[in-house]
């Protein structure tokens, strides 16, 4: 939405816009009230999301948040897990997965390779994916999903 | 190139443990009042265009001749040495840990985030071979070698000197750095060789020879050196 927007702005200097390129903003309008509801379900279901996701990834491996130091992993995991969250909730309400991507996703690829833990951002995001169907209504978790999918096709998959 | 500057980056001091912060608009931040561009690590940064590399490779080229090849290479190896100790004071203030405790991987991909947004291209490092005494790191769209074209010969001397300066001090040991394939000899991407002299003895005179990346990668791995 806001990259559209200034493409828009740098477009149509000088003259006045048309229909088909304005079309994007009367869909943004039009899905604006479910995207501020979706954010705001987001918000909160934070608490639950993240802690049913936890159970779930322990329970499909137990070691998986494992480290050194248990504490402090889970703490940063769950910091971690909170974030993307965050992240994906913003990029629902502005409808801009592109700038999610440059701002976010491209970082997190490179930390999460460089880490080893592809796998565990696969079972993060697949696991988000099934609470977001269980806990949103069909058409919030429409807009939800693809961009965890999107989060998950970035950081849980090898080059 | 990073200069410590005496500004400070306001979004960084309102989110000071923000670890992604490299999108053009929040690692940037420009003071049009003073004409100044500094970047979130507090570093004075300068727009170039590519005119500038040019004008900078040609005209010391113009002065200097073949050294201008060295020059280049010890202008990034002192800017490598620079920017360790600048890097370690950032790092450890940001993820509150100390360089020599951090995950390797993670270390080096965080050092080289900030030259990706200020772009020098992206990179990935290979250290499949660290433990024989050398690495490969390859640069996807070296601001050099773009600038420069098709030349047919490496380009990249000031990354070369730039790895061989940041790992010599990250590492503490002396190591060199050799680009042994260049976008500007008609590759896809940079490819570089950081290792001991005398294993970029070795490489430089296989590439004198003839020998591509790949050569010089195999007989590396076979634990070839010049006699």
């Amino acid at each position: 939405m806001l990259n559209q927007l200034e493409n828009l702005s740098r477009e149509v200097d000088g003259r006045y816009a048309s229909d088909a390129e304005l079309q994007f903003l009367e869909d943004y309008m039009r899905s604006f009230h479910l995207r501020m509801q979706t954010y705001q379900k987001l918000q909160e279901l934070e608490v639950t999301m993240v802690q049913q996701a936890y159970v779930k990834m322990r329970s499909a491996d137990a070691s998986i948040f494992a480290g050194n130091n248990r504490e402090e992993t889970n703490r940063k995991c769950q910091r971690d897990m909170v974030g993307s969250l965050r992240a994906t909730a913003l990029t629902v309400l502005l409808d801009d997965p592109d700038a999610h991507q440059e701002r976010f996703l491209l970082w997190l690829q490179s930390m999460m390779r460089s880490l080893g833990k592809e796998q565990t951002c696969n079972q993060l995001y697949t696991a988000y994916q099934e609470l977001a169907k269980q806990h949103l209504s069909p058409a919030q978790a429409e807009l939800v999903c693809p961009i965890l999918e999107l989060n998950r096709r970035m950081t849980g998959t090898n080059p | 190139m990073v200069i410590t500057s005496s500004q400070q980056h306001l979004l960084k001091l309102k989110h000071p443990k923000r670890h992604n912060h490299y999108g053009f608009r929040e690692f940037f931040q420009f003071d049009p009042d003073k004409g100044t561009l500094i970047d979130w690590n507090d570093g004075q940064n300068i727009l170039t265009t590519e005119d500038f590399i040019i004008g900078l490779v040609e005209g010391l080229e113009e002065e200097v001749g073949n050294s201008s090849a060295a020059i280049m290479y010890s202008i990034g190896c002192e800017w490598g040495k620079k920017d360790a100790f600048f890097f370690e004071k950032w790092f450890e203030k940001e993820y509150e840990c100390n360089i020599r405790q951090s995950n390797l991987s993670f270390l080096l991909e965080t050092w080289w985030w900030p030259f990706t947004a200020q772009g020098w291209g992206r990179w990935e490092v290979d250290m499949g071979d660290r433990r024989q005494g050398f690495m490969f790191i390859n640069i996807f769209d070296s601001a050099v070698a773009r600038t420069l074209g098709d030349v047919g010969k490496p380009v990249c001397y000031l990354y070369a000197g730039l790895f061989a300066g940041f790992f010599t001090e990250l590492v503490r040991k002396q190591l060199s750095c050799i680009e042994i394939q260049c976008y500007s000899m008609g590759e896809t991407y940079c490819k570089f060789l950081l290792g001991g002299q005398d294993r970029i003895d070795a490489a430089s005179f296989w590439m004198n020879e003839g020998a591509t990346a790949r050569d010089i990668e195999k007989r590396l791995r076979g634990g070839e050196l010049l006699k």
